[in-house]
């Protein structure tokens, strides 16, 4: 190391300590994780994937998984790109309370969140008391356990971290931007696709990769919201590893729903770099 | 309409809340003519610029442009270029891309544009940076880009928001007069928004003082210095010496003035009985009983400071409470610190205002 300069070996040195920890509690794991779901009965073998890939149930499960992802995606997305705009134009004291709305319940657990979905979504629960004290509706209609409660409660939960990207950018963009696109003959619409889309383009796709793999890992929001009835990745893993000690095929399922999580983090990074897209 | 204003800005008004920003503002413009609207922070002249541009809508009056009467468009149909002070280029897009956004919103055929985008970029010397991201650029480069991008629409009038003064001083005084050229060559209509009084007299046929929500003055800069309409354009353009005093005897074409300092006269008729600032430029005083004629005012001083600059030297007096700086060539010796002298300048280049705290 005798190139280095001075500050460069203090900056490794520096470096170290969670180079280290990173090392063991990561890099070790995933190395295992990953060796571990090539191993057979005897050695080496590609069985546990087999079976991931081969059964129609299987299958089923990591779609149910994508599905998940992308529909939660898709709906934050929509809810967070117009309340990120909201929330930087407001000024002062709303400013602070539409942030902070946003923030307070980060602090609190998603198993929290989720059941308390599950007590507002219940045959007896407010939503359903609501609708039938407003006449709207005779019975309870039935809410937990199906895919709209799981969408609902993975969008609350999962909300913060597509607006608080996209808000980032938002903050920061020239306001004056648009005025220039209307001056050189811009209408609003031409604006908002020609300018505004582009500029805060890296928020959104920061926003899509978080929640995107975020969802996509998520166990506790589906195990209470819909449960048996719509298997994941992550519930097949913990059934792996706590019920029927299957160990490779667990292991085989956490690299594929890693794959997946850092197949979407690495494109949209991509995406995100891309310049003049839209010249 | 021959003869009707190029831009005609008729009665604007503008106010936000009980704060009146704009005041029944008339300005008109000839088709070529660079105009700047002169004035200190809050008189309203970025206000107007925006009016202009019709990023703002004013409360009353109307504004045509080009023998359009735009008082009701949106910005996106009025033809107007502007190059803001933060230049608002878009980050996304390259050199190019950012002078051809406008092209592109037109539709034209793409060689059309790629010809005008070169053509305008070589107007502004930017030609082999045309690939460059906007974030490789200098503050001084990032100008250019922003008004190439305004130009290459071929706006009816280019409007300037504050747009040099983000940068240094010497690359600012470099481009006031490259851009006035530049503007000029193309035939070019502008107006320049400024608290820049350098800027202002470099770049414009005619200066607009706002203050207040009002134009106080609109005149060339020559009239504009010489002969200032209220005593803020005095103030707000070039040095001056000024007194505050009351009237004392009047005829026409004369006012005799007391001042703490001594007596004054000016050649303009005021009430006899009114409270008046006079004032002069310093160039026109000159030092000495030798020097005075009988067409001079003259007041007795302390000089309070001497400074040697080679070519001259200056010369401060205390008079009153108001100091003045005198010019004298280098060579001649200047009177010593603290020595009683008598200051003297025509009567002629004698200014007279209304004192302040009239409309």
């Amino acid at each position: 190391m005798a190139g280095l300069t001075r500050e460069r070996r203090t900056a490794y040195l520096l470096g170290l300590p969670a180079a280290l920890i990173t090392a063991a509690l990561f890099l070790v794991p995933l190395a295992l994780l990953f060796a571990v779901s090539f191993t057979g009965a005897d050695g080496f073998s590609l069985s546990a994937y087999a079976r991931l890939f081969g059964s129609e149930h299987y299958l089923w499960v990591i779609g149910n998984s994508l599905q998940l992802a992308l529909i939660t995606t898709l709906v934050t997305l929509v809810i967070a790109y117009p309340a990120s705009f909201a929330i930087a134009r407001a000024k002062g004291v709303w400013r602070s309370l539409l942030l902070g709305s946003l923030l307070l319940p980060l602090a609190a657990s998603v198993i929290v969140k989720a059941f308390a979905w599950t007590i507002l979504l219940r045959s007896t629960g407010i939503v359903n008391n609501t609708l039938i004290a407003l006449g709207l509706i005779h019975e309870p209609i039935r809410m937990i356990f199906t895919e709209t409660a799981l969408v609902i409660g993975a969008v609350n939960v999962f909300l913060p971290f597509m607006i608080l990207p996209i808000f980032a950018v938002v903050a920061q963009m020239d306001e004056r931007l648009t005025e220039a696109a209307a001056t050189l003959g811009a209408g609003p619409v031409a604006a908002f696709w020609r300018v505004t889309v582009p500029v805060t383009l890296p928020g959104v796709i920061a926003g899509i990769a978080l929640v995107f793999s975020l969802t996509v890992s998520a166990y506790v929001v589906p195990t209470l919201l819909i449960g048996e009835r719509y298997p994941t990745l992550p519930s097949t893993i913990a059934k792996a590893y706590l019920l029927t000690n299957e160990g490779s095929f667990g292991a085989a399922a956490g690299v594929v729903l890693l794959t997946i999580a850092l197949a979407v983090v690495i494109v949209s990074s991509r995406l995100g770099k891309a310049p003049g897209a839209a010249r | 309409m021959a003869d009707a204003a190029h831009l005609g800005v008729k009665g604007v008004s503008k106010r936000y809340g009980a704060a009146t920003v704009l005041e029944s503002i008339d300005l008109d413009m000839a088709r070529g003519e660079l105009v700047t609207l002169l004035g200190p922070s809050g008189c309203g002249k970025t206000t107007l610029l925006r009016v202009i541009a019709g990023l703002v809508r004013a409360d009353t009056g109307t504004l045509s442009l080009a023998g359009r009467d735009v008082t009701r468009m949106p910005p996106y149909r009025r033809n107007v270029g502007v190059v803001f002070q933060s230049y608002a280029l878009f980050p996304h897009l390259d050199v190019a891309g950012n002078v051809a956004f406008g092209l592109n919103l037109k539709r034209l055929p793409k060689a059309e544009i790629e010809a005008k985008v070169r053509r305008v970029l070589a107007l502004v010397h930017l030609e082999a940076l045309a690939e460059r991201p906007i974030r490789a650029l200098s503050g001084g480069q990032q100008q250019r880009v922003a008004l190439a991008r305004a130009l290459a629409v071929e706006p009816s009038v280019v409007l300037f928001d504050e747009a040099l003064s983000a940068l240094d001083r010497k690359l600012r005084e470099a481009m006031q007069v490259e851009l006035r050229q530049l503007l000029t060559s193309i035939g070019a209509t502008a107006v320049f928004v400024t608290h820049d009084q350098e800027e202002a007299l470099t770049m414009s046929d005619r200066i607009a003082v706002m203050h207040r929500g009002r134009i106080d003055q609109l005149a060339d800069p020559r009239t504009l210095y010489d002969r200032p309409a209220t005593s803020f354009a005095l103030s707000f353009v070039g040095q001056s010496f000024r007194l505050s005093g009351r009237v004392v005897a009047s005829e026409p074409g004369l006012s005799v003035i007391d001042t703490a300092a001594g007596q004054l006269r000016a050649p303009k008729q005021f009430l006899t009985g009114s409270d008046v600032i006079v004032a002069t430029r310093p160039e026109h005083a000159h030092l000495g009983h030798a020097t005075l004629g009988p067409g001079d005012n003259s007041l007795a001083g302390t000089v309070s400071n001497v400074t040697f600059q080679g070519p001259r030297s200056l010369v401060e007096v205390r008079i009153g409470d108001a100091f003045l700086t005198v010019q004298m060539p280098g060579r001649s010796a200047a009177p010593p610190i603290g020595s009683e002298v008598t200051v003297g300048w025509p009567i002629a280049e004698t200014l007279i205002f209304p004192a302040e705290g009239e409309p």
